[in-house]
């Protein structure tokens, strides 16, 4: 069962601190709901876990990530993930291009795109739920991420994001995230109405 | 419902009467005794360790944490099972299984350890404490890709080789050809026919869904070496003897017991790889070791069925009277060949797809091929087969009609195998043994008022309202069947009856079938009672112990009243041969001068002269003339000249929300026939049951998988089961065509209404999109597929 997500998110922060959050494994991991970077094995490869509650599934992933390719001039890296639960049911990986460009007014937009496999229980069971979750995780690690690059600025501003970076929840937030699964589909059902 | 003359007072509660089930008082009360209420002393747990991908190398397996867990006994993988030879099975269908993962997994919930605890708690922990690395292979899960040439090898044991059990294999993941009929002088039909129609039709992987999951204990007693199983078996006796084969222990100490089941429907013929390991589990901790299914397990790896993917063509004349039929199926078996067909018929009996049909030429060419998906391919409420060829040809008649222009009921009727034709040989070589077809479509069409309907359709389609008339006809071939050419494993498809008769009167029948809610204790009793004269409720019916049943095939293919209850009626029939002889030497007659008057022989001439059976079994164990043995019992062996072929007219009417997509069935109207009618009230049950079943299939069942092989049908979140909400009134009715080979003329019925309900479901489906032009679409008919084809056609603006 694969998921694939493009995602743009603008940030009103220069493209190089954007760039240096993104390029550091152990912040950016902590931008993602419930990830932590467990350990460094070789000099871009890590270990690191992850835990998901899909529909009636909640799983634990423990596994590998490597970057397979950082360009400092574009801005630009890539990376795999791959792991598996730790009862043994469910496997996932995950392949990530993020890049930074520059926005409007001397601001910046993070670029992810991202194709996500599962197998095993969580796709036999959340199958019908997977894409909302997916798309919801990226959602809040966008916020989250936005939030880690703006608190390194200076101003109000930065002290508000520096703020919500403290009170990140950090486990996924069942409830908001499906709250925020409900508010995305009542979108794409009135969405869909006013284009036809 | 029961007609008067079915009414009648039957002083022993015979053939024809509408009796409540005798099994039913336990039933209702929760007192049924299923696998898993058995609780043997010192009675441990085994679960699996499933694959979480379709297909993959297996690098590792770690058992250590798991062995180190309170309470874990053992842990099995295939390493353990290899010294033993077990850690292959042979299936059915003449293909080998593995019993766990045996260095490489093949589809997704593939057994890969077995962990054997305390209990089941213990186990399920445990199953998550064993870690296991794999490597992932690309995976093929559409049978159509399955024989494309960079396809992946799924069974690598058989690479390389060109003879499968059924003749040749043409591509590594083939996995037999069958041929039915004359290709060449089809062929030179549809050449020159004045009309041709084709449709690639698909029957949707289905699963039969017992309500009891599959399970079993294994029990070794080291000290006798005797090995009793009790297990979910539709044919235990079948299962004793491959036991047997693969363990090496004599059949004699082999005890296999199915206690109540709780549903069968084709689910639990085969040997699964938990029976194995639970009995290899039993034979190394010498203690009883039970294995009991999670719905999950039971829906994503124990045997599915259907997976047809058939391309149908007919040719025709301008009135509509068939030529030729030609038919190719794809038929997917997942990973490992386990479908259960008699060992000759790899395709089971789909060469039935002529249907009610006196169709003159025909071809059917049948590809087996492997895919990464679960094994099986069983005959799921089904005669081996039926219901694919059933659906094919009801289908092909609709698109014939369609494109003719001549309405559904009208183009079967000028097809029809006529009364006169029967016993009818058809040119795929079925003798069909009795039929009155143009009556039984006569009867259904008034019964729903048919000109009536299309008349109302009309008027809808012109307000733009969506309804549908869904006609179908069928014929089964059931009771399975003739050892001149239906085995399993070698063994003919016979089934047996033993009847004692004790020396107050009442008496016990063993048979070799095993009932798993069909009502065996009460309709066997029925024909018994019949047969003897004993009142059925003093005629107590034994089934499923290996131990002290007569050896029989067990019970699926409706085969049970065609082949069991003839076994009872001619075991029965032998006991009064001999109780006719008591009786005679007890009145001083000649046997031929009695003559039989429902419970005693009278002699003829002389009416006041009698000896009831209660009398002649008193006598039967007293002191009797020379030449006269002591007892009242028999055993009958039956080996069925022919099959049965139950045949009935279906319709169906659906409203659909041209807004929504959602089917309503407004009306299902089921003609069977099903030959002698031996408990009514039973076959309207049978009848509701199938046709609920059938509206699963038709509106919302399907095993669905991604492209990665993730089964994403797994539970009842996502696999459709139809309840009391879902199901609308059904009608049944019936005409009675006794089979003339049966003792008493009965052909089975627990099938029809399944093969008959899918074609008059789906058929209504697309008859309310027939005026659009549409000639097909596939099953299952959910709301959104339907709502799709609304919108394709823009009917919903």
């Amino acid at each position: 069962m694969k998921v694939k997500l493009e995602k743009k998110h603008a940030i009103d922060a220069p493209p190089a601190a954007a760039w240096s959050v993104l390029r550091d494994l152990n912040v950016l991991a902590e931008c993602m709901p419930g990830a932590s970077i467990t350990g460094q094995t070789g000099d871009n490869e890590y270990t690191g876990k992850v835990s998901v509650k899909v529909g009636p599934v909640q799983s634990v992933f423990g596994g590998t990530i490597q970057v397979t390719g950082i360009d400092e001039s574009n801005y630009t890296m890539k990376l795999d993930a791959k792991g598996k639960d730790q009862s043994g049911t469910s496997n996932a990986s995950m392949q990530l291009t993020a890049s930074v460009q520059a926005g409007e007014g001397g601001g910046c937009e993070l670029v992810g795109n991202s194709e996500i496999k599962v197998m095993g229980k969580m796709a036999n069971f959340g199958g019908r739920m997977i894409d909302g979750v997916a798309d919801q995780l990226i959602s809040q690690f966008l916020a989250n991420f936005s939030d880690r690059v703006l608190a390194a600025g200076e101003g109000e501003a930065a002290a508000e994001a520096a703020q919500r970076v403290a009170e990140q929840p950090k486990e996924l937030n069942a409830l908001a995230l499906l709250w925020g699964m409900i508010i995305g589909f009542l979108r794409r059902l009135f969405g869909s109405k006013e284009s036809s | 419902m029961a007609t008067p003359a079915e009414q009648v007072q039957d002083p022993v509660g015979g053939v024809g009467c509408s009796r409540k089930r005798k099994e039913d008082a336990r039933f209702i009360q929760g007192k049924g005794n299923y696998t898993d209420d058995l609780k043997l002393p010192g009675q441990v747990f085994g679960a699996f360790v499933r694959s979480p991908i379709a297909h993959g190398r297996v690098v590792s397996i770690n058992k250590e944490p798991a062995l180190a867990h309170p309470g874990v006994f053992a842990v099995l993988t295939a390493e353990d099972l290899k010294p033993l030879n077990l850690h292959w099975m042979p299936t059915l269908a003449g293909d080998t299984q593995m019993v766990l993962a045996d260095g490489k997994v093949c589809f997704q919930q593939q057994e890969v350890a077995f962990v054997i605890a305390e209990d089941r708690y213990v186990a399920a922990d445990a199953v998550e404490l064993v870690e296991v690395e794999y490597e992932e292979l690309p995976v093929i899960t559409d049978a159509r890709q399955a024989m494309s040439a960079d396809a992946p090898v799924i069974r690598e044991d058989l690479e390389g080789k060109t003879e499968g059990a059924h003749g040749e294999r043409v591509h590594h993941n083939h996995i037999f050809r069958w041929d039915v009929g004359d290709a060449a002088a089809t062929d030179k039909v549809f050449a020159s026919a004045p009309l041709t129609v084709s449709e690639d039709i698909s029957y949707q992987r289905v699963h039969p869904c017992p309500l009891e999951t599959c399970g079993c204990v294994s029990d070794f007693d080291k000290i006798k070496g005797e090995l009793t199983v009790y297990l979910t078996s539709q044919a235990p006796h079948v299962v004793r003897t491959v036991v047997s084969m693969l363990s090496g222990i004599p059949e004699s100490k082999v005890h296999v017991i199915a206690p109540d089941i709780g549903g069968g429907f084709g689910n639990k013929v085969g040997v699964y790889p938990g029976y194995v390991c639970a009995i290899v589990g039993s034979i190394v901790l010498g203690r009883p070791v039970k294995w009991i299914e999670t719905r999950v397990e039971n829906l994503a790896a124990t045997a599915f069925a259907r997976d047809y993917h058939m391309r149908g063509e007919l040719a025709a004349d301008e009135e509509g009277r068939v030529q030729a039929l030609r038919v190719h199926v794809l038929a997917d078996h997942g990973a490992f060949d386990a479908c259960a067909d008699p060992s000759k018929f790899p395709a089971g009996l789909f060469s039935i797809v002529t249907g009610s049909y006196d169709i003159p030429t025909a071809f059917a060419r049948v590809d087996g091929v492997y895919s990464n998906k679960a094994p099986g391919g069983v005959a799921y409420r089904c005669s081996f087969r039926v219901t694919e060829a059933s659906y094919l040809i009801e289908r092909m008649m609709d698109v014939l009609a369609q494109k003719l222009g001549i309405d559904p009921a009208e183009i079967r009727s000028r097809n029809f195998i006529r009364a006169e034709q029967f016993p009818y040989t058809s040119c795929l070589g079925w003798e069909y043994d009795s039929g009155d077809y143009h009556t039984a479509m006569q009867q259904a069409l008034e019964a729903v008022d048919y000109e009536g309907l299309r008349k109302e359709q009309a008027e809808k389609r012109a307000k733009g309202d969506l309804m549908g008339i869904g006609v179908a006809f069928f014929t089964e071939i059931v009771g399975a069947g003739p050892t001149k050419n239906c085995d399993i494993l070698g063994i003919g498809m016979v089934d047996s009856c033993e009847i004692r008769v004790h020396p107050t009167g009442s008496a016990i029948a063993r048979l070799g079938t095993k009932s798993q809610g069909q009502g065996h204790e009460t309709t066997y009793a029925q024909i018994i009672a019949t047969e003897l004269g004993i009142p059925s409720d003093d005629i107590q019916i034994e089934e499923g112990d290996t131990a002290t049943a007569p050896y029989g095939l067990g019970t699926y293919g409706s085969r049970s009243t065609p082949v069991g209850g003839a076994a009872a009626a001619r075991a029965a029939r032998k006991v009064k041969d001999k109780a006719r002889k008591i009786a005679a030497a007890m009145m001083e007659v000649s046997p031929a001068d009695l003559e039989w008057d429902v419970d005693r022989f009278v002699v003829k001439s002389l009416p006041d002269q009698s000896r009831t059976i209660k009398e002649i079994a008193l006598a039967a164990y007293q002191h009797l003339p020379e030449g006269l043995e002591q007892g009242l019992e028999a055993v009958e062996y039956y080996d069925p000249p022919n099959f049965t072929y139950p045949f009935g007219a279906y319709i169906c009417v659906v409203d659909i929300d041209r807004f929504t997509g959602e089917v309503k069935i407004r009306r299902f109207y089921a003609l069977d026939d099903c030959g002698t009618r031996i408990n009514p009230m039973i076959i309207e049950g049978q009848v509701h049951g199938g046709l609920t079943e059938s509206l699963g299939i038709a509106l919302g069942q399907e095993l669905a998988f991604d492209e990665d092989g993730n089964i994403l049908s797994a539970s009842f979140m996502d696999y459709f089961m139809p309840t009391a909400v879902e199901t609308p009134h059904w009608e049944t009715d019936f005409t009675v065509t006794p089979s003339p080979h049966h003792p008493i003329g009965a052909k089975g019925v627990g099938e029809s209404p399944n093969v008959g309900g899918v074609s008059a479901i789906s058929n209504a489906v697309i008859d309310a999109f027939a005026h659009q032009g549409v000639t097909h679409m596939q099953m299952p008919h959910t709301a959104y597929a339907v709502w799709k084809q609304i919108n394709a056609l823009g009917l919903n603006k």
